[in-house]
């Protein structure tokens, strides 16, 4: 059982604020996944939760209990750093049972529990060797089964997979997610690949500049991204986000050229529009519906391709096409989006409306820690104390200031 | 292999090494090969007399008065190495680990500590000689201004004490340089180690003990070594402190002074012998150098690569 409750949470560092107030719960047996750019602060809000820095105001609950002043080993709570931490002067055995004897388990029980957490992790003929010895993988499964014979209420891993080669790591991260469905423990996983995030985690909490931007399912982030920087950051490749205005039932961009009519369009003048590379279609030739381009180049990835288009604004259009559909550069191309698939966003990086059309109906599979993602109940750019959060960028403050739901 | 031209670059490196090399030869290998030379010959004041073999050797281990002179030095000697290696290196490892752990004003006291290395031994001597004086010294005005005039002693003055006060003052005196090499050793180990130390106890004794102590191990032997050669050629501190004969009655003499005493007088008998002195001298270099091979190559065994 492990519940965990962050409400406020703020760390400074002298001066220098990290966190600017973190509100997120946490169920029995997530599997949450940190998720953000370089200096989000998500490795130091992992670093809260393990003991390890302080908490400079706000409150950590574990099971009820608040933890804020307790102690990181009598936390219940187990951590795999990024560059495993093994000791270097124990063998593997020792590894895992120096942590186990300084809980006061007896000999046997350090025992049993080292020869299962060997046996899951593959670990038994490696038992005598000392880290220096071993391989990264090796490393790295030895770090985990040193937190798995703690048996710990919850488990951080800060960035695990980040020492390993691309081939291992996909490997790993099948490890990891097959040792959570075994074990069920809770798990706060770090990282800043969106492709990580996206395949292990029940739960995304996605972080940018000290806060939290969205919390959600894979599915709910990919599909209904609370502002641009979801957008952009979850999927690959990333999100198109284009400038464009309202007139009567058609959008054009902002610097002339191309309108197209998506449907039912919200109520706004200025808004950006989000395109997936799966929701774009290109075609041949300029003039007719849709936006104009030119092709820059195309990535051949086997069983697809993708174009990227110069849009007559400047902005690079990422779109997904058949492997045959050889786009060669220079080519004039018409872009338009199919059906249900446009997302718009206003002021602030905030959407006032999600995708619009049939395949979108999102309300029903919000997450119960899903904040804001109704724009119609709840005004989507102030937070629960009602200040306007920031913006992603200075350039979405350039939009018009005519949106009438949230000013 | 490059041929060495006498222009340009090899010029050069032969004008700038070869002033040093000569004024090594001379100042420095060819006093040591003759010292051991010195060693087995017979001498009449400064004039050689007749090669006797190990007959030096003999005196200074096994005849009287010499051999309890001797005995008495070593031991002297003993007790400062295991005395200074609680009090200079353990207060050391003691003192890096609370710089390391940046207790509050650990900036002041990185410095604070490392000063008196610096500071020369001379000045060190003399200036723990008058703290320690027995009417005006810092040390019994400040016992007696504070109630504890029976504990004022004539430090330097009494067998008991002397030596002590001797092992005090040098570790005072060097402290900082044991602390330093451990810090540098501690501030090696990767942060994430001790972080993971500290998801698993919160007990700073286990954290130094099978964490901490086992990762600054090569600087343990760097240490360890370099304070057994210095406790076994000791002589500056006792020479200024204590004089010549290691006063009060050879309480605080060590085989730095007795060698130094026996090849070249002493100030109230005069009486100088290069050949037990180089015997002396000989049998104190092969001492330090095999014990210290062995320390070194022992330490080293469990050394771990980080």
């Amino acid at each position: 059982m492990a519940q965990l409750s962050l409400r406020g949470i703020k760390k400074r560092f002298r001066e220098t604020a990290v966190l600017h107030g973190i509100d997120l719960e946490i169920g029995d047996r997530e599997f949450v996944v940190f998720v953000g750019p370089s200096g989000c602060g998500k490795s130091t809000l992992l670093r809260l939760i393990a003991g390890l820095d302080p908490i400079t105001e706000g409150e950590f609950f574990l099971n009820g209990q608040r933890m804020n002043d307790v102690v990181p080993s009598r936390r219940g709570i187990a951590m795999v750093f990024q560059s495993y931490a093994l000791y270097p002067h124990m063998d593997v055995y020792e590894n895992m049972a120096f942590g186990a004897r300084l809980m006061g388990l007896s000999k046997d029980e350090v025992e049993a529990r080292i020869a299962e957490a060997a046996r899951m992790l593959r670990l038994e003929p490696l038992l005598q060797r000392k880290p220096r010895e071993l391989s990264g993988g090796q490393r790295q499964r030895v770090a985990i089964g040193r937190a798995l014979v703690r048996k710990p209420a919850v488990f951080l891993l800060d960035e695990p997979l980040s020492n390993l080669d691309a081939a291992l790591r996909s490997e790993v991260r099948l490890e990891i997610a097959r040792l959570h469905r075994q074990i069920g423990g809770t798990m706060i996983y770090v990282t800043h690949d969106q492709v990580e995030a996206m395949t292990l985690a029940d739960k995304i909490v996605v972080m940018n500049a000290g806060r939290i931007e969205q919390v959600g399912s894979p599915r709910e982030l990919y599909e209904t991204p609370a502002n641009t920087f979801v957008a952009s950051f979850i999927g690959s490749p990333r999100m198109t986000l284009i400038d464009v205005t309202r007139e009567g039932d058609h959008l054009s961009m902002k610097d002339g050229g191309g309108s197209l009519a998506p449907g039912a369009l919200p109520d706004a003048a200025a808004m950006k529009l989000g395109m997936r590379s799966d929701a774009v279609l290109l075609t041949r030739g300029q003039g007719g519906e849709g936006f104009a381009g030119q092709v820059v180049y195309t990535e051949y990835l086997g069983d697809n391709a993708y174009v990227y288009v110069r849009l007559s604004d400047g902005t690079l259009l990422a779109a997904r096409v058949g492997p045959n559909d050889g786009f060669e550069p220079d080519t004039p191309v018409t872009m338009t989006i199919a059906p249900g698939a446009a997302h718009f966003f206003f002021r602030r990086g905030w959407p006032a409306v999600g995708p619009i059309g049939p395949k979108h109906v999102h309300t029903e599979q919000r997450g119960k820690n899903e904040k804001q993602h109704d724009p119609h109940r709840r005004c989507p750019g102030r937070d629960g104390r009602g200040r306007t959060r920031p913006g992603p960028g200075p350039h979405l403050l350039e939009l018009a200031p005519g949106r009438p739901r949230c000013l | 292999m490059p041929k060495l031209r006498m222009t340009g670059r090899g010029l050069w490196i032969t004008i700038l090494i070869v002033p040093p090399l000569v004024f090594v030869a001379l100042f420095i290998v060819y006093p040591i090969v003759s010292a051991f030379a010195y060693a087995f010959f017979d001498w009449q004041g400064l004039r050689r007399g007749e090669f006797v073999g190990l007959d030096n050797f003999w005196t200074v281990l096994f005849v009287e008065p010499y051999r309890s002179w001797t005995v008495n030095a070593f031991t002297h000697n003993i007790v400062v190495f295991f005395a200074l290696m609680v009090l200079q290196n353990g207060l050391g490892f003691i003192l890096a680990y609370a710089l390391w752990r940046e207790l509050p004003g650990a900036r002041f006291h990185r410095v604070a500590v490392f000063l008196p290395v610096v500071l020369s031994t001379i000045i060190v001597a003399y200036l723990f000689k008058l703290f320690l004086h027995p009417l005006f010294g810092v040390v019994n005005i400040s016992l007696k201004g504070i109630g504890l005039g029976w504990l004022a002693q004539p430090w330097l003055g009494q067998g008991s004490t002397a030596l002590w006060s001797l092992i005090i003052a040098q570790a005072w005196h060097m402290v900082g340089f044991p602390t330093l090499v451990f810090l540098a050793g501690m501030q090696r180990i990767p942060g994430e180690i001790l972080d993971a130390v500290r998801m698993e106890t919160e007990s700073e004794w286990v954290k130094i003990t099978k964490v901490v102590w086992p990762l600054v191990a090569p600087s343990a032997t760097i240490v360890f070594t370099l304070l057994f050669v210095g406790a076994f050629n000791w002589f500056e501190l006792p020479y200024i402190m204590a004089g010549l004969d290691g006063s009060p009655y050879g309480s605080t003499d060590v085989l730095g002074l007795y060698f130094y005493r026996t090849a070249f007088g002493n100030v109230s008998s005069g009486q100088q012998d290069f050949g037990l002195g180089s015997a002396l001298a000989v049998l104190i270099f092969i001492f330090i150098a095999a014990v210290a091979s062995v320390i070194t190559v022992r330490l080293r065994a469990r050394e771990i690569q980080l």
